[in-house]
């Protein structure tokens, strides 16, 4: 996989989550983030830290964004959400517009 | 996060503590700021987008989003006031340069500002019913920079000053120019009309007005229509390159009213180049040009049609009324023939074949054919011109053309009855004397007469085919019904015609020699024995007859001359001299059938047979005749005067009007019956007009007629008028 296909993700506690960028377009956020015209930081390094979001919440983020692909291409599965950090990764899902 | 199934979950409201730091929003906003700043400073590198999205996602969270919005608005508004002055310094040319660079700047900015505020668009601008992020850009850049006193009338200037120097052939930079105009576009239509299109339109109606106004000083028609032309597809061109395409419509129509409409009258009757020079000169491509300018204005189109028409109907009146080009019929027909395929001409290559100009030629032959009477009568005499010499030699194709052609004509004419009657007689000439070159030429003739108007009015001449056709089969008969020892005796060839399908001829009767009628009285046993009941007569004065001479030499020929000719040749065989009145009480010939005849034989030089005393130049009652024995000719074969058909003189004129008319009785009556048998009741002006309408594919019915026929009618106890309203008349079954 290429460098430049694929984005890193950083949750609060340092922990690194790396997927392709075709997977973090899923969230509105992060796909302008991505892509934004200006030279921001995260563009420049294809990084981007998450200080509001723990490590928990941010790997359930992006197997979500992974789930959603698969959905989009017509793969019907159920996708389970664990009930403690259920608020969490609501307020996660409205910061990233996903 | 849109989980699409979720289950056993219920959502409550939630709380928590909101422990803020009181000074938390004044930081926040000091960051994007400054994040604001550093990006109009392209020094946007160094940011982070998720600590500016995230600073003003809690702002908009933490009900800060009014402050956030106006701290926006307020940063903006600072920055474009900054631009403006920067624009508003550069000098001359390098205006739209730098406007259109700071555009770009702003647009930039405009959009990493949306997309760090992108939240706050989502939720706190729908909600509050603000301006979304890049139109309020938008709207800042159009109030702060576009509107700006400074700016507004200077660009304005710029952009039309531009244009002004492209249309006098210098050449711009479109593609700054395009920008521009797209910045103007882009900040809503409303702005590009205002601030630009209008204006634009302003001064190029200036524009425009006074050139057409110097070109049409200096110009000749077509020079001036290519001007136009030039321009329209100039500005066309200027528009799709940069200009908004909805612009297109109205420029060109400012170019049209400016340059075309205002002008349309004065380039039509040009002196020595409108259109009635390029109609002569046959112009194709000036008049092309005319017509497709033309078509883009109101009223173009018909003006060119107006004067196309009176132009046609004057020129064509002089020609049917012209005394010196009536005066060969043939010529007269071809001249009308060229002129139509002139103009045919010019409508289908510069017109692109417009129905409406079909129609205004085609009403306009209709006019000034039907102004000379004798157009009837001289498109036969063309027809027979054609049949009887003009098509030898000619393929098939062109045989069809030219009849089309004829018919074409022919459709013009209101009297068509008068032209059958002519084309009756002329026909008949030349099946009798057996000159027609082509009979399938005859017949698809009488096909296409027939397809026009029906059977009825060709039946009489399909009549007069049929009849020559059994001719044949009689004689052949006849020939085999005789034995043999008639042999040396003269040859009869009998054309029998049955009376009402030819033209009816005075059946002048005359003595024929006694050798002629001997063969005459056989056939007329002959005739009569396989047809009973029936009457024949003969028409002597239609025959032709060849005989063979021998001359004082020695030298024989043979002599192809009429019926009476033959008739006072032979009684040449028993006498050397004779004098008028002897020939005359031998033959009863008419008279002045019998002087022309004479004279064709004894004073056409090369051809004269008989010799007369004394010589004069015309025959009179005391003359007296010799057979010439010193005549000679190149040819064995010598033909005499033959009646060919030639235009009729004045009185035989009237004569054939009469008789037309007469012929017209009977139809109009039968109209008027046929009529009021269906309505049974109608008011006298609309007999009229029905009796018209039925009977104008053969002729115009004269209003005057029509009522006496009618008078005639109710003599005859057909119709009576109505016992209280005098203008009814009722059928009388």
């Amino acid at each position: 996989m290429r460098k430049e296909d694929t984005v890193k993700l950083i949750s609060a506690e340092g922990f690194e989550f790396v997927i392709d960028k075709k997977a973090a377009s899923v969230s509105n956020t992060l796909r302008n983030m991505l892509s934004s015209s200006g030279s921001f930081t995260e563009t420049q390094l294809g990084e981007v830290k998450f200080p509001e979001i723990s490590t928990p919440v941010l790997e359930k983020v992006c197997q979500y964004f992974y789930w959603s692909l698969q959905f989009a291409s017509g793969k019907e599965t159920e996708f389970y959400i664990e009930p403690e950090i259920t608020l969490e990764l609501m307020m996660a899902a409205n910061y990233l517009h996903t | 996060m849109s989980t699409p199934k979720r289950k056993n979950f219920r959502i409550e409201p939630f709380k928590h503590k909101v422990d803020m730091d009181p000074k938390y929003a004044e930081k926040t906003w000091k960051i994007l700021e400054h994040a604001i700043h550093e990006i109009y400073n392209h020094n946007a590198s160094g940011l982070s987008f998720e600590e500016l999205y995230r600073n003003a996602y809690n702002m908009v969270l933490h009900k800060y989003g009014d402050k956030l919005y106006s701290g926006l608005v307020t940063t903006m508004t600072w920055h474009l006031k900054e631009i403006c002055k920067t624009i508003e310094a550069a000098q001359g040319g390098l205006f739209l340069e730098e406007l259109n660079r700071k555009w770009g700047d702003h647009n930039k900015a405009l959009q990493m500002i949306r997309d760090i505020l992108m939240y706050m668009d989502r939720t706190f601008v729908t909600n509050n019913q603000k301006t979304p992020v890049h139109e309020l850009g938008l709207n800042l850049w159009r109030d702060h920079i576009i509107h700006s006193p400074k700016i507004q009338t200077r660009l304005l200037n710029t952009l039309l000053e531009l244009v002004h120097r492209e249309r006098t052939g210098e050449v711009i930079n479109r593609g700054l120019m395009r920008n521009i105009i797209k910045m103007l576009m882009d900040l809503g239509s409303a702005v590009y009309q205002e601030d630009f299109e209008r204006h634009f339109l302003e001064i190029s109606a200036n524009f425009y007005s006074i050139e057409s106004q110097q070109f049409i000083e200096c110009c000749d028609c077509g020079e001036y229509l290519k001007k136009v032309e030039r321009r329209l597809n100039e500005e066309m061109e200027r528009v799709s390159h940069y200009l908004d395409a909805r612009s297109e419509a109205k420029i060109t129509n400012v170019v049209e009213k400016e340059m075309i409409a205002n002008h349309m009258q004065r380039l039509v009757y040009m002196e020595n180049s409108g259109l009635v020079n390029m109609l002569v000169d046959d112009k194709y491509d000036d008049l092309s040009r005319m017509y497709n300018l033309f078509r883009r204005v109101p009223n173009g189109l018909s003006t060119i049609r107006d004067v196309m028409t009176s132009y046609l109907r004057d020129t064509g009146k002089q020609l049917v009324t012209d005394p010196e080009k009536l005066k060969d019929p043939v010529e007269f027909v071809q001249r009308l023939l060229d002129e139509r395929d002139k103009h045919d001409k010019i409508i289908v290559q510069a017109f692109g074949n417009d129905k409406t100009f079909q129609a205004a030629l085609n009403s306009s032959f209709e006019y000034f054919i039907n102004l000379n009477a004798r157009s009837p009568e001289f498109i036969s005499l063309f027809v027979d011109d054609k049949l009887r010499k003009g098509l030898k030699g000619v393929s098939e194709e062109d045989v069809e053309i030219i009849l089309d052609k004829v018919m074409m004509l022919f459709r013009y004419l209101q009297e068509k009855d008068v032209f059958e009657k002519y084309y009756k007689q002329h026909l008949a000439k030349r099946l009798l004397s057996g000159k027609s070159v082509s009979d399938d030429a005859e017949r698809s003739l009488i096909v296409k007469l027939k397809t026009e108007c029906g059977y009825q009015f060709t039946s009489k001449l399909e009549g007069m085919f049929t009849d020559m056709k059994t001719s044949q089969d009689t004689m052949q008969g006849f020939y085999a019904s005789l034995s043999s020892d008639t042999s040396d005796g003269p040859t009869l060839a009998v054309q029998v015609l049955t009376t009402g399908s030819w033209p009816t001829w005075p059946s002048a009767s005359c003595n024929l020699p006694a050798e002629i009628l001997g063969v005459c009285e056989k056939f007329r046993t002959y005739y009569l024995s396989t047809h009973t009941g029936r009457r024949l007569s003969w028409q002597a004065n239609m025959g032709t007859a060849d005989l063979k001479a021998t001359f004082g030499k020695g030298q024989k020929h043979e002599l192809n001359v009429s019926t009476y000719q033959m008739c006072v040749l032979m009684l040449f065989n028993s006498a050397d001299r004779l004098s008028y009145k002897d020939i005359e009480q031998a033959t009863e010939i008419p008279s002045s059938d019998l002087k022309r005849c004479l004279q064709s034989l004894a004073l056409v030089k090369g051809r004269n047979i008989l010799r007369k005393e004394p010589m004069s130049k015309d025959v009179a009652e005391d003359d007296v005749f010799f057979f010439n024995d010193k005549f000679t000719s190149k040819f064995y074969k010598v033909k005499i005067g033959t009646v060919a058909a030639q235009k009729e003189s004045e009185p035989e004129k009237q004569e054939t009007r009469q008789k037309v008319e007469e012929d017209r009785k009977p139809q109009i009556e039968a109209a008027i019956v046929r009529i009021m048998k269906s309505r049974r009741v109608l008011e006298h002006n609309n007999i009229v007009a029905e009796v018209t309408k039925q009977l104008q594919s053969r002729f115009l019915p004269n209003p005057v007629v029509i009522k006496k026929r009618i008078e005639s009618l109710i003599e005859r106890e057909f119709l009576e008028r109505d016992k209280t309203d005098r203008k009814l008349y009722r059928y009388l079954a």
